[in-house]
């Protein structure tokens, strides 16, 4: 009798609990498909609190948008309602993260994926076709675009690269010498203590500062146009390291068991301030990023023998040196500019875009995006580039972005 | 409807659903049969005996073998073979002794409700989730082995070869710890399991032959539930070897270097993998995407291996009535 | 020989009998030291046991006082319905966008699951317990089971990112993310099925019902708390992946736009990159993520614990 009993108790209560599970399930599933619709439908929620630090700016910018015409700075006056992605650089990010509010409270409509990733990822992902702008420090190599035609590289901006280290002694006002090669031999382990002659003989203030620590030489562990730029400055300028490792997004790094290795640029300056004695190679667009975790940076010698920190000045004489030798599908190398002034690592900013998208509203979105991005009333004013301290793209590379933009089409 | 035909279509809807099990791991084996070839043909041996990973993104593109790939490109995974290896070795290492330790506190040292409560927090500890448990790694483990550990490891015992040399890393111990801290639980829950089982007749025995509590655990206990808590360690070990996000965030990822003490960076195949497919396409010849396919076969072939052992013989407890199914 | 019996047994007074003074045997002082080692080695073992309990539990501690007590200070309702957006500290506002494409992958991933899983384990269980057929269908579980996740991240991503051509997406994420929980299900289920009594059936049968269908309907509500055990557990483990859904979802700040060609965010993502992010708002993400994720870990997990206390009690 009590087993019965029992057993039909369990029944109703199993029977119960197990139609609320399974119930709560399909409403999940269900709330996901539906929110996932609606979205589609009103466009989704436009964040819009997050222009409230760019406010004025925007608001300016509308003005401006809504006086003058289409046709003289030649963005439509509204887009398709779409939503598209870019992934990449991390070099770049700050700078994607600062345009994307304004340039979509300009255009309701169109929604922006912004991922900081690598330009490794950022020029992979573009080739595949599975994010519609691919960000990057490094142009595609010549193999590369022989595996890919269709891909375009157009630069939408001038940033430079520091070096920077994590050294207790040393203040912040005090910036060490470095050259080349003596970085080259920081990477390959020949050069192991801080206070080795190389570095002291470069630094005769600091040389009495300098710890018998040993060097953590910290690089990037995913795809990175900052490792791109950076070998590629200690190529041009060291040719064992040419010889032996040469540049790339990607690249053999010496076996030294002191080497760290860190996710993005913002993992890079983690990294360096976790390690004490350590020394990373990261973009200027993380400069108060890396104020503030306590890294000083160093003053790299250029070709002309000169040590020159990241000032705008000199990224502007070392652009001021390359730029005219920028050929039309804009993949060139600005590392190592000749000057007496001029920053040692600087480069474009690239988006990896391919000429055949999917169809002809995204490409419009796509070429409207970057066209607004170039324009120095848009996205190259001072008011964005000041704050990740890069340099705006000279009128005369404007005009070849402005004409690779335009073969942006559909298939 | 005939009932006759409605068996037949209900059991063959359930036979279909169920044979999709042996579907997946066709297709998954094709995948990455097809993926890996071409690094199988122009890597060969060498994959696996080379310390260096050198994709030559910058070389030019020849062909090898009839495949695609850059000049100088030298693919080798010992180093990432070898971290896993590492620190598998060191999670069961410290894991083992931990996780029988938890159990034998569960099963015969602590009073019941303390047990139950105890029990409760470890299988909690299996629930956190692997990039959780990086994230903490990345905060507090791999600081406090960095800065306070390693260095007294360093000073104090330094007569013992593996901690003689200078601090380099902390990435070595952290996966090591991190790991083990994964697989206690299972080992502990499907320990416990086997042990609660003894027959209290065998323990009564003993003790009323006069031996201590060890001993009847030791003596009684142990060999009662040897092929359980056996089968418990290599389903750790299962675990540990599939372990991704947790290793990626804490061991300092070590390229072309092996460990030579305990106080290196290190990389596993799993971690590794994960940090690099997404920019593995800007290789025009493909070679970088086939070798990690490659990695991914063998990471593959290593586990399944340890997992088939392992189920051999737990599936003993599983079908006798484990409640806890155990995240591996 | 009487008088040597007497003679001898007199000898034996009261004094020298074992009353006052114990008889001293050779293995007398043996026992006790050995003895008194084994209480020590006792004592040993135990605080062993009970050491390891405080190791295990000290990082466990550290955990929950990080992610749990921490991370639910810094949780508002901001977090649940603001989504994330990129801001000059890298990203800042709210999870509304990763929690929203975490219900959709796990709803998409949970719903093949169990179908496939549930209906699986009914054969295996039910209509073909012992055939070959079983056998290997158990075998290929086992084996799907051991499966690195990251092995089945990559094989998403060649297949249906890349081949099929979804690009990053939400089925491409939930049919990933499906096929790691799979085996769970199919395994548990099947446990639960095997584990309703025999009688069940043979009381079906004997009352009439002859075909298999009835009387699995039957053991299948016996068997359902330890399906829905399964199930939960399932979820909450998949609730804590990462690396299958890495190159198959992607991330997005937005809540996807279609099920395919449009990349979908999740918690578990937010903990992995924003933790490598400088700025406090990114690390105050990344808290407020582990903090859900572990609040609704432990919270199915209870749920299960519940629900195996109540099927346990009957049986």
């Amino acid at each position: 009798m009590n087993h019965i009993k029992n057993v039909s108790k369990k029944k109703a209560v199993s029977a119960g609990t197990a139609a609320i599970v399974v119930v709560a399930i399909i409403v999940v599933a269900a709330i996901g498909v539906y929110l996932t619709m609606v979205h589609s439908q009103n466009g989704g929620t436009t964040p819009s609190s997050q222009s409230s630090g760019t406010s004025f700016q925007s608001s300016t910018v509308t003005q401006t948008a809504s006086q003058t015409s289409t046709t003289t700075t030649g963005l439509p006056a509204t887009l398709p309602p779409e939503t598209i992605s870019e992934t990449g650089s991390t070099l770049l990010y700050p700078l994607f993260n600062l345009w994307v509010p304004n340039f979509t409270s300009m255009y309701p409509s169109v929604k922006i994926n912004t991922a900081g990733t690598g330009s490794g990822t950022g020029i992979s992902s573009a080739e595949t076709g599975t994010v519609q702008i691919g960000a990057s420090d490094a142009y595609m190599s010549n193999s590369q675009i022989a595996q890919y035609p269709s891909i375009l590289n157009i630069p939408l901006a001038i940033s430079a690269q520091g070096v920077f280290y994590n050294i207790p002694g040393i203040p912040n006002t005090m910036h060490l010498n470095l050259s080349g090669p003596v970085l080259a031999g920081i990477y390959n382990g020949s050069i192991t203590y801080w206070d080795s002659p190389q570095i002291s003989e470069l630094n005769p203030a600091a040389a009495s500062l300098l710890p018998h620590q040993l060097i953590i030489p910290i690089h990037r562990s995913d795809g990175s146009g900052d490792t791109f730029i950076f070998t590629q400055y200690l190529s041009f300028s060291t040719p064992s390291w040419n010889k032996s490792i040469g540049f790339g997004t990607t690249v053999s790094w010496p076996s030294i068991p002191n080497a760290q290795a860190a996710l993005g640029n913002g993992g890079m300056v983690q990294a360096a301030q976790q390690n004490r004695y350590s020394i990373a190679y990261i973009g200027v667009s993380y400069l108060n990023n890396a104020e503030q975790a306590g890294l000083g940076y160093a003053y790299l010698e250029n070709r002309a023998g000169n040590f020159v920190n990241f000032s705008p000045e000199n990224i502007q004489a070392a652009a001021n040196a390359m730029v005219p030798n920028t050929p039309k599908d804009e993949r060139i190398s600005l590392i190592f500019a000749p000057g007496a002034d001029s920053y040692p690592i600087i480069n474009y900013e690239y988006a990896i875009v391919s000429k055949n998208q999917p169809n002809a509203d995204v490409a419009l979105v796509i070429r409207t995006f970057l066209t607004w991005a170039v324009l120095s009333q848009y996205g190259n004013s001072p008011y964005f580039l000041n704050q990740v301290h890069f340099i705006p793209l000279p009128q005369s590379v404007v005009q070849l972005s402005e004409e690779q933009i335009a073969e942006i089409g559909a298939q | 409807m005939n009932p006759r035909v409605y068996d037949r279509i209900y059991g063959s809807a359930t036979a279909l659903c169920s044979a999709t099990s042996i579907l997946f791991i066709f297709v998954i084996g094709l995948v990455l049969l097809t993926y890996s070839y071409p690094s199988i043909v122009v890597n060969g041996i060498r994959f696996f005996t080379t310390v260096t990973w050198n994709p030559d993104l910058s070389g030019a593109v020849t062909t090898l073998n009839g495949f695609k790939t850059m000049s100088n490109a030298s693919y080798g995974i010992l180093v990432f073979v070898t971290g896993t290896l590492i620190t598998s070795a060191l999670a069961l290492l410290i894991g083992v002794p931990v996780a029988i330790g938890i159990a034998v506190f569960l099963t015969e040292v602590a009073p019941p409700k303390l047990s139950a409560v105890v029990s409760f927090l470890v299988e909690l500890l299996a629930g956190i989730p692997s990039v959780v448990y990086g994230f903490w790694g990345f905060l507090v483990l791999g600081p406090f082995l960095l800065q306070t550990f390693e260095p007294f490891l360093s000073e104090h015992l330094y007569f013992i070869p593996v901690f003689d040399g200078p601090v380099y890393s902390s990435g070595l111990l952290a996966s090591g710890i991190i790991v083990a801290l994964m697989i206690i639980p299972i080992i502990a829950s499907i320990s416990r399991d086997a042990m609660a089982r003894t027959p209290k007749e065998l323990k009564e025995g003993g003790r009323a032959l006069g031996l201590t509590d060890h001993e009847v655990t030791t003596k009684i206990v142990f060999p009662y539930a040897k092929s359980s808590i056996f089968g418990s360690i290599m389903l750790g070990l299962g675990r540990a070897l599939g372990e991704t996000m947790a290793v990626a965030m804490v061991s300092n990822s070590a390229i072309n270097e092996l460990p030579k003490t305990a106080f290196y960076p290190i990389n596993t195949m799993a971690a590794f993998m994960a940090q690099s497919l997404d920019s593995a396409f800007t290789d025009p010849s493909g070679m970088y995407v086939h070798s990690l396919v490659e990695m991914g076969l063998v990471l593959l072939a290593i586990t399944m291996i340890v997992n088939v052992l392992a189920r051999f013989l737990v599936r003993q407890g599983f079908i006798s009535g484990a409640e806890t199914v155990v995240r591996v | 020989m009487d008088t040597d019996f007497h003679r001898n047994a007199s000898k034996k007074t009261l004094s020298n009998t074992i009353i006052d003074q114990p008889t001293k045997t050779w293995y007398d002082s043996a026992v006790t030291s050995n003895y008194k080692l084994r209480r020590l080695r006792d004592k040993f073992v135990k605080s062993f046991t009970i050491v390891c309990v405080v190791a295990v539990l000290y990082p466990l501690s550290s955990m929950l006082y990080m992610f749990v007590y921490k991370g639910a200070t810094l949780i508002s309702l901001s977090t649940i319905t603001q989504p994330t957006i990129g801001s000059s500290s890298f990203v800042s506002g709210g999870l509304a966008n990763a929690i929203e494409g975490t219900l959709l992958l796990l709803g998409i991933g949970s719903s093949v699951a169990v179908c496939l899983g549930v209906m699986g384990g009914v054969y295996i269980a039910e209509f073909s317990r012992n055939s070959s057929l079983a056998k290997g269908i158990r075998f290929g579980v086992d084996v799907l089971a051991g499966v690195p996740s990251i092995v089945l991240g990559y094989v998403g991503f060649l297949l249906l990112v890349i081949y099929f051509g979804w690009g990053y997406s939400a089925l491409a994420g939930g049919l990933t993310l499906s096929v790691f929980m799979f085996p769970y299900i199919i395994r548990t289920t099947e446990l639960a099925l095997r584990k309703v009594p025999d009688e069940v059936r043979e009381a079906a049968k004997a009352l009439g019902s002859n075909n298999a269908t009835v009387v699995n309907r039957l053991t299948l509500r016996f068997a359902l708390p330890g399906i829905i055990t399964g199930i939960l557990l399932a979820i909450s483990i998949g609730l804590g992946e990462t690396a299958p859904l890495l190159y198959t979802a992607s991330f997005s700040n937005y809540v996807p736009s279609a099920l395919l060609q449009s990349p979908v965010g999740y918690l578990t993502y937010v903990v992995y990159v924003f933790s490598q992010l400088p700025s406090a708002e990114a690390h105050s993400l990344a808290y407020q993520a582990s903090f859900l994720l572990i609040a609704i870990i432990v919270t199915l997990n209870f749920a299960a614990r519940v629900l195996v206390q109540r099927f346990s009690k009957v049986t």
